[in-house]
C-alpha cells in the first residue's frame, strides 16, 4: 500500500515535470534562504548565553542628562562597582569592572615581537567568577589576584609564544608594565558582545595611578557587570539606585544622573549606548530578516497551493475513479498530503545542498563563520524535520481538501464544478504573493536609498583624504608639535591636527560650568579635545568670531570653540552674541572665541547637538587626550603619504608599530549594520521575486493550458500573438494593481517607522512606490509574454476541437 | 475561388505515420454551396482545416483566390483568414466567458474596426439571425440551436466570401438543425460561398455539389 502510494506520487510528480520543477525549485530556494537566515538569526539571538547563569548577569549603565545634553554611558566611575556591592550584598552577589584606559589599542611586546592589541582589557579578580570562561591553564579563582597578572586566550598564546608554555611568561604592556601570564583560556566565543584577547588584573592599574584606583565619581571609564543573587531581580536593585546616587554621587551631578541595568543577553541586539565596548547589532534588523525568511516560505508555499489547485482538473479523473471504487475521502487527503510532504522533503534536501554551496558567500556578507555542520546539531535536525512537516502540511492542506471534495460522477465526466470557485482563492493567494513582493521591493529600495543618503550626507566637515594614525600613549603624542611640523614640510601634506576621538565616529563629554551657574553646578557637554589646525583640516566653517591662532599663546588654555547648536542650547541671541562668553573648565576659565557650524560627531542615527572644542596645554594632558593624529593630504597620493608618515613615525616612535586608517573608511563602518541589511534584503528580495516569478510562470502556463481552446478559437477568428499576450496578462495586471495598493499602505507604515529611527532620513519618494509596482508588472509581463508567445504559436487546429 | 492540386497531409507521431489526405484535387467556385461527406476518419476535417487556412498541407498546391498559399506562415494565413473566411463548428466553439454580443463582435475587434461601427454591425447581424433578444446572455444560458445561430452570426459578421462549416448540425436536434441549414442557404443565396463537412444526407441536400472522401481520397463528385 505504502509503496504503491510512493510510486503513484513519484509518477505523478514526473508526469507534470514543469509544475513539479517549479514547486521544487521554488521551495528549495525558499527553504535554503530560510535556513541561512535562521542560522544567522539564531546566532544573533544566542549572544552571551554560553555563560553559566547568563540570565543573572547585568551591566550597569548611567545617564548624564543636563537639560537634554549629556550622555547615556555604558561605563561607570571606578568606585561605583564595589560601593554598590557593599551596599546591597543580598542583591548583588558579585561584581566586576572592565577598563582599558579608554585607549583604542595597547602596545604589547614579547621579546622582538610587538603588536598593537585592540582587545586588551583589565578587570577585577572577580571577572572569571562572573563570566565562566574555560581555562586551559591556570586557576580562574586566582588568575587575576596578583598585580601585573594577565590571562590570555589560546590564540594570543600561540601568536606570542608559539609552542612554548605561556604560563609565567612576561608580556610588556605599553613599554612600562611587565605582565605575567597567569592563565590561558579558550578563545572568547564569537557570540559575545565583549571579546578580549588579554585580560590584565585590575591591581596592575593601581600602580599607574599611584597605588590606588581613581576615586572620582565623575570620570566613568569602567564597564561594570554584576551577578545578581539567586532570587534577586533587577527591578529590586534599580529601585535602590536613587538612594544610592543620593548617598554617594557628588552634589553637583546627583540631580542629573540616572543608573539602570541591562540584561547581559540583551546587550548585543538592544544596546546602543555611548562608549560601548564594541558596536552592537540592531534588533529590528533581526526582525526584518526573520520576516523576510518567513515571507520566502509563504511565497514558495503559495506557489505550491496555487499550482496544485489550478492543475487539479487534470487529476479529476483519477480522483473520480478512486472515489467510485470506494476510496475514502480521508485516504485521499492523506494521499495528497503525502505527495506534498514528499515534494517538500525533496526540496529540503535540495535546499541543504544549496545552503552548503552558498554558505561561504553568506559568511562573507555577514562577517560570520558558519559551517554546514551546525545543521547536524540535534535542535537543527529536529527543526528541519519539523520545518518540512510544517511546509508540507501548510502548502498541502488546502489542495488536499480541495481535491478530495470533488464529486466522483462529475469528475468522471471531466466536470468537477469547483474549478470556478477556486479561481477566487488563487487570486487571493496571488495578491498575497505580490503584496509581499512589492512591499519588499519598496523596503529594499528605501533601505538602499537611506544608506546612500547616510554615506553621502553632508557631515558638516570633509572626511575625504584624511589619514588617521592612533598615537595614544606613544612618543608621537608627547612630541606632537615637532611631529606635525615635520610632516608639514612635505608639500603633499596639506594639514595636520590631532584629537581625542575619531571625528564623526565618537566623542566624549567634558565638564564645563557656564557663566552665571552656581560654583558646584558642572555640566557635561559633548566635546572634543583638539590641536591646532583642526578647523582647517576638516574644512569646518567659522560662523562668528575666530579660529585658534598659534601665535595666540593663551588659546590652548582659555579659548574654546562651540557650535551653533550650543549657542541655541545656551539661549544666546546670535552667534556673535556668544563670542566672549565665559565657561569654567578643568583648564580654568575659558572664553568662547568662535562659533562653528554644526557637524556630525557621531553616526547619523543621532541628531547633531551642542558641541564644544577645546585644547589642552599641559604636556601630561596632551599625552592623555591626543589619541589620533589626522593628516589631510593631496588627493590621490595615499601610498606616498603612507610611506612618508611611516618614515617620520620611525623618527619619533621607532619602538612602536606604525598603524593608520582613513577617515572615510572608518566612518563607513558606522553603517555596517545597514550595509549588511541592505545587501541581505536585496539578495533575498531578488530571491522572493524569483520564486514569485516561478509561481506566475506556473499559473500562466496553467491558464494558457486551460484556455487552450479559447486561444484557439480567438486565433481562428483572427487574434494575433499580441492579443493572446494581453488576454493572459490582463488578469495579473489587475491583481498587481490590487496588491500594489495593499503593499503601498503596509510598506508606508513600516518604512516610516523604520526611518524615524534615524535623526537624518530621506523623505519617502512616491516614485519608489510607483517603481515597485512597475517592477512587479514588468516581471509578470515578461513571464506571461514568454508563455503567451509559446501558447499562441500552437496551431489552433490542434486546440479548438479538444477540451 | 478555391483550387487544390494533389493536396496531401501526413500526420506523424513517434511511431505512426497516418496519411489523412492523399493527393486531393478539387475546386470550388465563387458562390457555390459544397458538401464534403465521408465516414469518420476519412480526412474531411483535415481538408476543411487546410481549406480554412488553419493548417498547411504536407504536399501539393492550394490556390486561394488564385494565390498559392500552401507555404504561407501562420501570420500570413491569419491575415487572409480574418478577412475572407468565417467558421462554424459542430461544438459551436463560443467563448464561455463572453456574452452573445461579445462573442459575435470578436472578429471585428481583430480586424481593428472602431467600436461604434462594431456595435452597429453586431446589431444588424444579431437581428438577422433572430438572436438579438439574447444579446446579453452567456453561451451556457442558450439552447444548442441558439448557440449555433450565434456561431453563424460570428462567422458572417466580417462579411467573409467563404463560410466553412464543420458538422454544423451535429450537436443539434432536427428542428434546430434545419434552421441553421436554412440560414446557411440564405447566406449562399446572397452570394457567400459555403463549404460544409457533414455526415447527414439531409444537410448535404442543401448543397449544389457533394464531394465524397474515403481514406483521404475523393471518390465521387456529384453535381446535382
Amino acid at each position: 500500500m505504502f509503496i504503491n502510494f510512493i510510486k503513484t506520487a513519484f509518477r505523478y510528480l514526473i508526469k507534470r515535470k514543469t509544475y513539479s520543477l517549479i514547486n521544487l525549485i521554488g521551495l528549495a530556494i525558499g527553504i535554503a534562504s530560510f535556513i541561512l537566515i535562521m542560522i544567522y538569526v539564531m546566532d544573533e539571538l544566542g549572544y552571551d548565553r554560553h555563560h553559566e547563569r547568563a540570565e543573572d548577569i547585568y551591566r550597569m549603565a548611567q545617564i548624564y542628562d543636563f537639560e537634554g545634553v549629556g550622555e547615556n554611558s555604558a561605563s561607570l566611575p571606578f568606585p561605583v562597582a564595589f560601593t554598590l556591592k557593599d551596599e546591597y550584598p543580598g542583591i548583588v552577589e558579585n561584581i566586576c569592572r572592565i577598563f582599558n584606559f579608554q585607549a583604542p589599542r595597547s602596545l604589547i611586546e614579547y621579546g622582538e615581537q610587538k603588536f598593537n592589541e585592540r582587545r586588551f582589557f583589565f578587570a577585577d579578580s572577580t571577572y572569571f567568577e562572573i563570566f565562566r570562561h574555560k581555562f586551559i591553564q591556570g586557576d580562574p579563582e586566582t588568575a587575576l589576584d596578583e598585580i601585573n597578572a594577565v590571562v590570555i586566550t589560546a590564540s594570543s598564546a600561540k601568536k606570542y609564544f608559539g609552542d612554548e608554555d605561556p604560563m609565567g611568561k612576561i608580556l610588556k604592556f605599553e613599554e612600562v608594565a611587565p605582565l605575567k601570564v597567569s592563565g590561558v583560556i579558550e578563545d572568547v566565543p564569537g557570540q559575545s558582545h565583549f571579546i578580549f584577547d588579554f585580560m590584565g588584573s585590575m591591581a596592575s592599574v593601581k600602580s599607574v595611578y599611584g597605588g590606588r584606583l581613581p576615586p572620582t565619581w565623575v570620570w566613568n571609564p569602567c564597564w561594570t557587570y554584576m551577578l545578581l543573587a539567586k532570587g534577586a531581580n533587577p527591578e529590586m536593585l534599580e529601585e535602590k539606585f536613587p538612594e544610592f546616587i543620593e548617598k554617594y554621587f557628588y552634589d553637583a551631578e546627583k540631580d542629573n544622573i540616572t543608573l539602570y541595568l541591562q540584561a547581559l543577553t540583551d546587550i548585543h541586539l538592544e544596546s546602543r549606548l555611548d562608549y560601548e565596548i564594541a558596536q552592537n547589532n540592531n534588533k529590528s534588523y533581526i526582525y526584518i530578516l526573520t520576516s523576510i525568511a518567513v515571507f520566502l516560505l509563504v511565497i514558495a508555499g503559495i506557489n505550491f497551493m496555487n499550482l496544485s489547485t489550478a492543475t487539479s482538473g487534470k487529476r479529476a479523473r483519477e480522483i473520480g475513479i478512486k472515489k467510485a471504487i470506494g476510496v475514502s475521502k480521508r485516504r485521499l487527503i492523506f494521499q495528497f498530503l503525502g505527495e506534498s510532504l514528499i515534494l517538500t522533503y525533496i526540496s529540503l534536501i535540495l535546499a541543504i545542498i544549496i545552503v552548503e554551496l552558498t554558505i561561504p558567500s553568506f559568511n562573507t556578507f555577514t562577517g560570520k563563520n558558519f559551517d554546514l555542520a551546525i545543521l547536524l546539531q540535534p535542535q537543527y535536525i529536529i527543526g528541519l524535520i519539523l520545518l518540512g512537516l510544517f511546509i508540507g502540511l501548510f502548502s498541502g492542506l488546502y489542495p488536499a481538501f480541495y481535491l478530495s471534495a470533488f464529486r466522483p460522477l462529475n469528475m468522471l465526466k471531466g466536470d468537477h464544478g469547483l474549478m470556478q470557485n477556486s479561481g477566487f482563492g488563487r487570486k487571493v493567494l496571488v495578491v498575497i504573493q505580490f503584496t509581499i513582493s512589492i512591499a519588499l521591493i519598496i523596503g529594499t529600495m528605501v533601505v538602499f536609498n537611506q544608506l546612500n543618503y547616510l554615506k553621502n550626507a553632508d557631515l558638516g566637515f570633509k572626511k575625504e583624504n584624511i589619514m588617521l594614525i592612533p598615537v595614544n600613549r606613544t612618543p608621537v603624542a608627547s612630541s606632537y608639535n615637532a611631529f606635525s611640523k615635520e610632516l608639514l614640510l612635505d608639500s603633499r601634506i596639506l594639514n595636520v591636527t590631532a584629537m581625542d576621538d575619531i571625528l564623526g565616529g565618537a566623542h566624549n563629554t567634558h565638564e564645563f560650568r557656564p557663566e552665571g551657574l552656581p560654583e558646584d553646578k558642572w555640566q557635561f557637554y559633548p566635546a572634543m579635545v583638539v590641536m591646532w589646525n583642526f578647523v582647517e583640516t576638516f574644512n569646518i566653517k567659522i560662523l562668528a568670531g575666530r579660529n585658534y591662532k598659534e601665535k595666540n599663546k593663551s588659546d590652548p588654555v582659555t579659548g574654546m570653540l562651540i557650535n551653533e547648536a550650543m549657542v541655541k542650547h545656551m539661549g544666546w541671541r546670535s552667534n556673535e552674541d556668544a563670542i566672549g562668553k565665559k565657561f569654567r573648565s578643568l583648564n580654568g576659565e575659558e572664553r568662547v572665541i568662535g562659533v562653528i557650524n554644526n557637524f556630525h560627531v557621531t553616526s547619523l542615527h543621532a541628531a547633531a547637538g551642542p558641541f564644544v572644542l577645546n585644547m589642552k596645554e599641559k604636556p601630561r594632558e596632551i599625552t592623555w587626550f591626543l589619541k589620533y593624529v589626522a593628516i589631510k593630504y593631496q588627493a590621490g597620493k595615499e601610498q606616498e603619504v603612507i610611506d612618508l608618515v611611516n618614515k617620520v613615525w620611525m623618527n619619533y616612535a621607532p619602538s612602536r608599530p606604525f598603524e593608520y586608517s582613513f577617515l572615510d573608511q572608518e566612518l563607513r563602518k558606522l553603517y555596517d549594520d545597514e550595509d549588511n541589511l541592505s545587501l541581505l534584503s536585496m539578495i533575498f528580495t531578488f530571491l522572493i521575486l524569483l520564486i514569485a516569478g516561478l509561481g506566475i510562470f506556473g499559473l500562466v502556463s496553467f491558464m494558457a493550458e486551460k484556455r487552450t481552446k479559447e486561444i484557439g478559437i480567438r486565433k481562428v477568428l483572427g487574434a494575433e500573438t499580441l492579443h493572446i499576450i494581453l488576454l493572459l496578462s490582463v488578469e495579473f495586471f489587475w491583481l498587481i494593481i490590487i496588491a500594489s495598493g495593499f503593499a503601498w499602505i503596509i510598506s508606508w507604515l513600516l518604512i516610516t517607522d523604520w526611518l524615524n529611527h534615524f535623526a537624518y532620513r530621506i523623505s519617502l519618494n512616491w516614485l519608489i512606490f510607483l517603481a515597485s509596482a512597475l517592477i512587479a508588472m514588468l516581471l509578470a509581463l515578461i513571464i506571461t509574454t514568454l508563455k503567451a508567445w509559446f501558447a499562441s504559436k500552437a496551431d489552433p487546429v490542434d486546440t479548438i476541437k479538444y477540451e | 475561388m478555391i483550387k487544390t492540386e494533389n493536396l496531401s497531409k501526413i500526420f506523424r507521431t513517434d511511431e505512426v505515420e497516418t496519411t489523412a489526405l492523399d493527393e486531393v484535387s478539387f475546386e470550388v467556385k465563387q458562390g457555390e454551396f459544397v458538401a464534403i461527406m465521408g465516414p469518420s476518419g476519412c480526412g474531411k476535417s483535415t481538408l476543411l482545416n487546410i481549406l480554412g487556412l488553419l493548417d498547411n498541407p504536407s504536399g501539393g498546391d492550394y490556390y486561394f483566390n488564385d494565390k498559392e498559399v500552401s507555404t504561407f506562415s501562420e501570420r500570413q494565413r491569419a491575415k487572409l483568414r480574418k478577412k475572407n473566411i468565417g467558421f462554424v463548428f459542430q461544438s459551436f466553439n463560443l467563448i464561455d466567458e463572453l456574452n452573445v454580443q461579445e462573442n459575435v463582435e470578436l472578429p471585428l475587434i481583430y480586424l481593428g474596426m472602431p467600436a461604434s461601427q462594431r456595435r452597429k454591425r453586431v446589431e444588424e447581424v444579431l437581428e438577422k439571425m433572430q438572436i438579438i433578444h439574447r444579446r446579453k446572455h452567456f453561451p451556457m444560458q442558450l439552447s444548442g440551436g441558439q448557440q449555433q445561430r450565434v456561431a453563424v452570426a460570428r462567422a458572417v459578421i466580417a462579411n467573409p466570401h467563404l463560410i466553412l462549416a464543420d458538422e454544423p448540425t451535429g450537436n443539434l436536434d432536427s428542428a434546430n438543425g434545419e434552421e441553421v441549414m436554412n440560414l446557411l442557404e440564405s447566406l449562399n443565396n446572397e452570394g457567400t460561398t459555403i463549404i460544409i463537412v457533414t455526415h447527414s444526407q439531409r444537410d448535404a441536400e442543401y448543397a449544389q455539389r457533394i464531394v465524397r472522401l474515403f481514406d483521404g481520397q475523393i471518390i465521387t463528385e456529384n453535381i446535382k
